[in-house]
């Protein structure tokens, strides 16, 4: 038998059927995006291909499934992201009409986001770090994101962008040498937890980087 | 047994039923109905993790799927506001 013995047999039955619904799911997924002539009706029919990529990744079971799916969303999220940048940018470059970066129902002009953002910030980014990989990374990721929304209101500094996205690289080069460290030396396997786990944080965290670096241009220059 | 094959088909059908809801159900010409539409595959998803037991893979999918949910919206709400045909 290729499936090994740890592997209970609940996940085992339930293989055939998953991959079966995964299909499915992918194929109806697809002949909306191969009907659909709107650019932004394709990118929202996106979003049902990557859940039957995620029900594929489920079938697996056991810790497998849970490591590989963080790479999976973060790549359906990178790439819903960066599409929805370019349809938006391709709009403007059409149209030439300003719009708000984040549209809101209401004024954001408020007191609350002077004093409070820094208090809340710290708070998510010292809870983040606790947690450390990926799920502290999004806590952490959270708070940065919300500092720099409250401080969109009154412009940020554009410098910062270029050095979050540059901490962001050393952080994506941590990870990659933590898991050199655990194939090459196994015995420094804690060292090697540490780095990949921190390395995850930071870079998760700094995903914000993301969307200032495409942002950076419609935000009011200090 | 049986729990944990409800909760499976559950999600299972969850996934299939709100695929073609996203995809040909009515009203899906506007775009806010169809992001709002994806949600349902998402819940099924949800259900097939919870069988699997998978208790991270399930929190960073939740987390991520108000990521894309926001980023969707964000999209259609600034397209729609520069005017662009939807």
């Amino acid at each position: 038998m290729i499936v090994p013995d740890v592997v209970s047999p609940v996940v085992v039955a339930l293989y055939t059927p998953a991959i079966i619904v995964g299909i499915i799911a992918g194929l109806i997924g697809l002949l909306g995006i191969a009907v659909e002539k709107n650019d932004l009706q394709i990118l929202i029919l996106t979003d049902l291909v990557g859940i039957s990529m995620m029900i594929f990744v489920c079938a697996v079971g056991t810790d497998l499934a849970e490591s590989l799916v963080l790479p999976g969303l973060v790549v359906e999220l990178a790439e819903i992201l960066a599409i929805s940048e370019v349809l938006m940018s391709r709009e403007i470059r059409r149209n030439g009409k300003e719009v708000a970066l984040i549209p809101l129902p209401m004024h954001m002009d408020m007191e609350i986001l002077d004093t409070s953002p820094v208090v809340i910030a710290i708070l998510l980014i010292a809870v983040g770090a606790f947690e450390s990989g990926f799920t502290g990374g999004a806590v952490a990721g959270g708070g940065i994101l919300f500092y720099v929304l409250s401080r969109t209101m009154r412009g940020v500094p554009s410098g910062m962008w270029e050095g979050i996205a540059g901490a962001s690289g050393i952080s994506w080069c941590l990870w990659l040498a933590g898991f050199m460290v655990f194939f090459v030396f196994p015995q420094y396997w804690l060292l090697a937890l540490f780095l990949a786990a921190f390395g995850v944080f930071i870079k998760v965290a700094f995903k914000a980087g993301l969307i200032g670096v495409i942002g950076r241009e419609e935000f009011k220059k200090e | 047994m049986l729990e944990v094959y409800i909760w499976f088909y559950a999600g299972c059908a969850l996934v299939i039923l709100g695929c073609i809801g996203t995809v040909i159900g009515p009203g899906v010409k506007d775009p806010i109905v169809r992001t709002l539409n994806t949600e349902v595959p998402a819940v099924g998803m949800s259900m097939i993790l919870l069988t699997y037991n998978d208790t991270i893979a399930l929190l960073t999918y939740i987390a991520a799927t108000v990521l894309i949910t926001m980023v969707l919206l964000r999209a259609v709400v600034r397209l729609e506001e520069m005017g662009a045909e939807l």
